[in-house]
């Protein structure tokens, strides 16, 4: 059996961020925009841990800032999912094409 | 709430792989003093990486290809999950346990919410252009490849060094002294987001 | 007292003036109508006046005559600047010649500048609403602080710089009612015929500047004395115009300055119509002061003179004083007669100075300053008091309406016309000072030779004594070899120990006029006596001349004040109106007094004083009323008794003609020959219309010339050359501008907007997109990463890899 390594589980990275980058660049709805961005947080969290475990075992680094990452990723999520709210209060829609106000 | 039939299955499907891949990985290398220099290259870890793999894949391109926002959040739960195992299977079993705890059990849970909140009809559909959908593709497909040969061709300088899995002890005694700041920091952050995310959520009076 | 106390205070009177022009000219118009004219007397003309009498006061009784010219060489100088590699030293010239020219013209213009208090305040001096009384006084002052500052000037160029000043003045006094056109031309003709002036004095200046390398007065005389005995800079060149050297030729050229100031000859046409001015400004510039400079500024530079440039002054003066005063016989304008016997008495003070008799002219011009200011103020007087009416033939009787105006101007009359009672020390000022220059033009014309000769044994005597003429105690050092006097006859005492060396070689001059070189002696100093070992007698004509208008003056002073004061009124309605006032003839007593009095016994002594220094020259001929030297006190004594009273002869032929109103006068005027003669002098030897016809008309003719060739040459050929510029232009313009210039900024342009369009497309406004691009850039880094940097490639990895 093959050598499971550091590159296979980049190369999962790479497909979870590339569908993130897919569907952050083609859904209209707000919180469609918001899982792709997830998609990419956890591609990077996926990164951080491969690194850590194969290039500075015992170091936990790499998992403290995946951690960090989380954290984040969760907080955002709040402000995010906060803010979609409030856009629908005032358009009735979560298509971010409609919150046009400030183009000139 | 479900209208497919296929849904529900895809989910059951996931759930059980994902348990049972836990399981599985537990048996493997979590709970133990196995060694991973002893695990790697066996049978089990190879096959369960491409199935966890697989179903982390899967579920991304699902993510890409739903239209449907609620299907959208189905198929990142999925994804969540995978990547849960993704973490048991490097050994940061503290870490997997808050990605499933954190992502899938919170703020999955908040974009369902969110979904519920926000859409008089969570089927509601806004389709981009054509072109966008084209240039994404271009950009991402190009992009995928690219970082695959770029992953490939690198000669990574990794260590196949054995260690034991970390326990949630190294981890409080880590962010209690190397990453105290950005620990308190994250406190204060969290503090001032949960303190936004209800001023933005509260209602007009 | 010393000197510097002298000096400071003069320079304080200077700029009070100069003062009092800054502040009537900005203040002027809210002080008002009495009181701009008060400041213009006190601090124009009565602070340098208090000045002047302190000094002249110290100077007089607080020297002796060694101090006094010690001081005189102590004498303030300052580094001003550098012209070249010649320091210009910005000095006061302080001699009695000086403190007598300075407190002459502050105690005559303080009067002037009292009178015209009053006699402005009778003029209308509005133009255009707005007065003019202060800017008169402004001006006034102005001419106070240029004139006194040409007094001052110890440098040849400051003293020319205050010269322009004082000409501006005149310029703009003249004018003073330019609302009227005979004021405006009368303005322009002084200024313009004094440039011409100026232009021979620029000539000298230049020489002055180049040759003798200093513009200071002394130094510029003592090194042109050192040139002549060492026959170096400006006596070596062989340079000569009109049969003239180099040295004389800047002796005319600064004289030239002189001809344009003074008015003499050719550049006399401007005096008389400078009578345009008001008739204060008459009195003070272009009667006593001003004129003068011209006179002053010969006798500064007397010591650059050679005795041919010295003939030429003289007869250029002898010239002046006979023409003007045979016009001065036919003018029924006051202002006029008054201007051409103003005239005629430069002349007199200009043909003394080419005499030689240095002192005497200076004298003539300080009693001359006095008289012929008062009587100018007399006019003025007789003007105001008849309406403005100048004509003397409509005047007559008004001495019962003017007592004291009269009276004055008749102590006028009497001081021009050299009145006195020979052979005692009592007459008015003209009586010596005219007899004076006479006696000495006398004796260089008839007794030159007889005259050097005897003076030359009595000197060969001394000379065998007195060996050594440094043994001069009163002369200093840089002035002792120079200091030939050939007669010295102020300072008998020391006279003849002067005369001695130098009348030996006068003795022998006399007998080989070119052939003696000053080492006779055996001393280079001495050498300067050699330059004048040939000067010639004077011409006989000359002193004819002057005999003969010392006969016209008292005639025709006599006629004008019979015309104006005496007979019947010949205009009823002139002579109802005739007053005066005593603003105005407070001044003419105060005149008066100094005419009668001060001049003889002060500025005669304060004169002779100076001519010691002033005059390093060779031949100051003079005398006094005391000790004559021979030969001139035998010629002045017979002048005295045989000229002196020529005043009675001019007094009964003008009153026997005049005395009875003007029959007579207009009888002998239609007589044939007179008539004639009356003529040519009534339009004053028609100097003006050839003036106009050569000057005038001949630059109007040029003028002509140049346009027809402008217009029909230069400016043909511009226009041609013109037009096929403007073809070509055209033509050019259409090949590259249109097509090449325009088409090159045209497609700039459209780029841009293209490529503006261009970059404003991808901005859509959705976030999406922009995550698209921002995710393609990447791309595109990671591709060319792979493509063309290799990272990852097998060589880098082996590279990288330690």
């Amino acid at each position: 059996m093959e050598h499971i390594g550091l590159t296979h589980y980049l190369i999962v990275s790479a497909v979870l961020f590339c569908c993130g980058i897919f569907t952050t660049a083609t859904k209209r709805n707000a919180i469609g925009i918001l899982i792709g961005v997830e998609l990419m947080l956890n591609s990077t969290g996926i990164n951080l841990v491969a690194f850590d475990r194969y290039m500075g075992p015992g170091r936990l680094d790499g998992q403290i800032v995946a951690l960090f990452m989380i954290v984040l990723a969760a907080a955002e999520t709040a402000l995010a999912v906060g803010i979609c709210i409030n856009v629908y209060k005032n358009l009735s829609t979560v298509d971010v094409d409609s919150a046009s106000q400030l183009r000139g | 709430m479900f209208r497919s039939r296929f849904h529900i299955i895809a989910l059951a499907s996931l759930g059980v792989v994902a348990f049972s891949a836990q399981a599985l990985a537990g048996e493997v290398a979590g709970y133990s003093d196995v060694t991973h220099a002893a695990a790697s290259g066996s049978w089990l870890e190879v096959g369960l990486f491409y199935i966890v793999a697989a179903a982390a894949c899967i579920s991304a391109l699902g993510v890409c290809y739903s239209k449907n926002i609620v299907r959208m959040s189905v198929w990142l739960f999925g994804a969540l999950g995978s990547v849960s195992l993704l973490y048991f299977m490097l050994a940061a079993n503290f870490l997997a346990a808050i990605q499933l705890i954190v992502y899938a059990g919170g703020t999955l849970i908040l974009l369902v919410f969110g979904v519920m909140l926000t859409s008089k009809s969570p089927w509601a559909r806004f389709e981009p252009r054509k072109i966008e959908i084209l240039g994404a593709t271009v950009v991402s497909g190009t992009l995928f490849v690219c970082l695959s040969l770029l992953l490939t061709r690198a000669d990574w300088a990794t260590t196949d060094a054995v260690v034991a899995g970390t326990s949630m002890s190294d981890f409080g005694h880590s962010l209690l002294t190397t990453y105290l700041v950005p620990f308190e920091l994250a406190g204060v952050l969290l503090m001032i987001v949960m303190v936004g995310a209800a001023h933005l959520a509260r209602q007009d009076k | 007292m010393n000197s510097h106390t002298y000096e400071i205070l003069l320079a304080l009177g200077v700029l009070s003036p100069f003062i009092s022009f800054w502040l009537l000219v900005f203040v002027g118009p809210k002080l008002g109508k009495p009181l701009a004219g008060w400041v213009g007397v006190i601090l124009g003309m009565g602070v340098p006046l208090a000045m002047a009498s302190y000094v002249l006061l110290g100077w007089w009784f607080g020297e002796d005559a060694a101090s006094r010219a010690m001081l005189g060489e102590q004498a303030f100088r300052y580094h001003w600047a550098n012209l070249g590699t010649v320091p210009i030293l910005v000095g006061i010239k302080l001699d009695s010649l000086t403190i007598a020219m300075y407190f002459m013209v502050t105690f005559i213009a303080f009067w002037i500048f009292f009178f015209s208090v009053g006699y402005m305040s009778g003029h209308s001096d509005e133009v255009d609403g707005k007065s003019k009384y202060h800017r008169f006084f402004a001006y006034l002052s102005l001419f106070a602080f240029s004139m006194l500052g040409l007094v001052l000037s110890s440098n040849l160029l400051f003293l020319f710089i205050f010269w322009e000043l004082v000409g501006l003045c005149s310029y703009l006094l003249i004018g003073f009612y330019f609302h009227e056109r005979v004021p405006q031309y009368a303005q322009m003709k002084a200024f313009i015929t004094n440039r011409v002036g100026d232009f021979g004095f620029i000539i000298g200046l230049m020489l002055v500047y180049f040759q003798l390398g200093t513009l200071d007065l002394d130094d510029a005389a003592r090194i042109f004395a050192e040139q002549y005995a060492a026959g170096t800079g400006i006596f070596a060149s062989t340079f000569t115009m009109f049969g003239w050297s180099l040295a004389t030729i800047m002796g005319v050229g600064l004289f030239c300055g002189a001809m344009g100031k003074s008015a003499q000859f050719p550049l006399h046409v401007w005096l008389p119509d400078a009578m345009a001015g008001p008739t204060p400004v008459s009195a003070l510039i272009h009667a006593a002061t001003m004129v003068a400079a011209g006179v002053y500024l010969v006798a500064r530079v007397f010591r650059l003179m050679t005795p041919e440039a010295l003939m030429f002054v003289a007869a250029i003066g002898c010239i002046t004083l006979t023409l003007m005063a045979l016009i001065a016989m036919v003018q029924t304008d006051i202002k006029k007669c008054l201007a051409y016997s103003t005239l005629s008495q430069l002349g007199y003070m200009i043909f003394g100075l080419g005499c030689g008799a240095w002192i005497a002219a200076l004298f003539h011009l300080i009693t001359h300053a006095f008289f012929k200011a008062m009587m100018f103020l007399g006019s003025g007087q007789v003007i105001e008091g008849c309406h403005h009416e100048q004509d003397m033939r409509k005047m007559g009787g008004l001495i019962k309406k003017m007592p004291v105006t009269a009276i004055t101007f008749l102590v006028g009359v009497l001081a021009i016309s050299g009145f006195g009672i020979p052979g005692t020390n009592i007459g008015l000022g003209g009586f010596f000072s005219k007899d004076e220059i006479l006696a000495v033009a006398w004796v260089r014309t008839f007794d030159w030779n007889d005259y050097s000769r005897h003076e030359a044994e009595h000197g060969e005597h001394h000379a065998a004594s007195v060996p050594a003429i440094d043994s001069d105690d009163d002369a200093s050092d840089n002035l002792n070899g120079n200091h030939k006097q050939m007669l010295l006859a102020s300072d008998p005492q020391h006279g003849d120990s002067h005369a001695a060396p130098q009348h030996g070689e006068a003795h022998t001059a006399s007998e080989s006029p070119r052939g003696l070189k000053p080492s006779a002696h055996g001393d280079n100093a001495h050498g300067r006596a050699g330059i004048f070992s040939h000067v010639p007698p004077m011409p006989k004509w000359m002193f004819y001349l002057a005999l003969f208008t010392a006969y016209i003056t008292p005639f025709y002073m006599m006629r004008c004040w019979w015309m104006t004061f005496m007979g019947k009124p010949r205009d009823q309605h002139v002579h109802d109106h005739a007053h005066e006032s005593f603003m105005m003839y407070f001044p003419l007593i105060i005149l008066a007094v100094g005419t009668c009095f001060a001049s003889y016994f002060l500025f005669r002594d304060l004169i002779s004083d100076a001519s010691t220094a002033a005059t390093i020259a060779p031949m100051v001929l003079a005398t006094d009323g005391h000790l004559h030297t021979a030969a001139i006190a035998a010629a002045h004594h017979w002048l005295i008794t045989g000229v002196g009273g020529s005043f009675v002869v001019g007094f009964v032929i003008a009153i026997l003609i005049y005395g009875r109103g003007l029959g007579i006068a207009s009888a002998i005027k239609n007589t044939v020959g007179i008539q004639q003669i009356h003529t040519i002098l009534d339009h004053k030897y028609y100097i003006d219309e050839l003036y106009h016809l050569v000057w005038v008309k001949g630059c109007l003719c040029i003028a002509h010339i140049a346009r027809f060739f402008d217009t029909w040459v230069v400016d043909m050929t511009y226009n041609t050359l013109a037009k096929l510029t403007e073809r070509l232009a055209a033509f050019m313009g259409l090949i590259i501008d249109t097509h090449g210039v325009d088409g090159i900024y045209n497609g700039i342009a459209e780029t841009a907007i293209g490529m503006g369009e261009a970059v404003r497309r991808p901005q859509t406004g959705r976030i999406r997109n922009y995550v698209l691009f921002a995710a393609g850039g990447a791309t595109v880094v990671i591709v060319l990463m792979l493509l063309y940097w290799g990272v990852g490639s097998p060589e880098q990895v082996a590279m990288l890899t330690p």
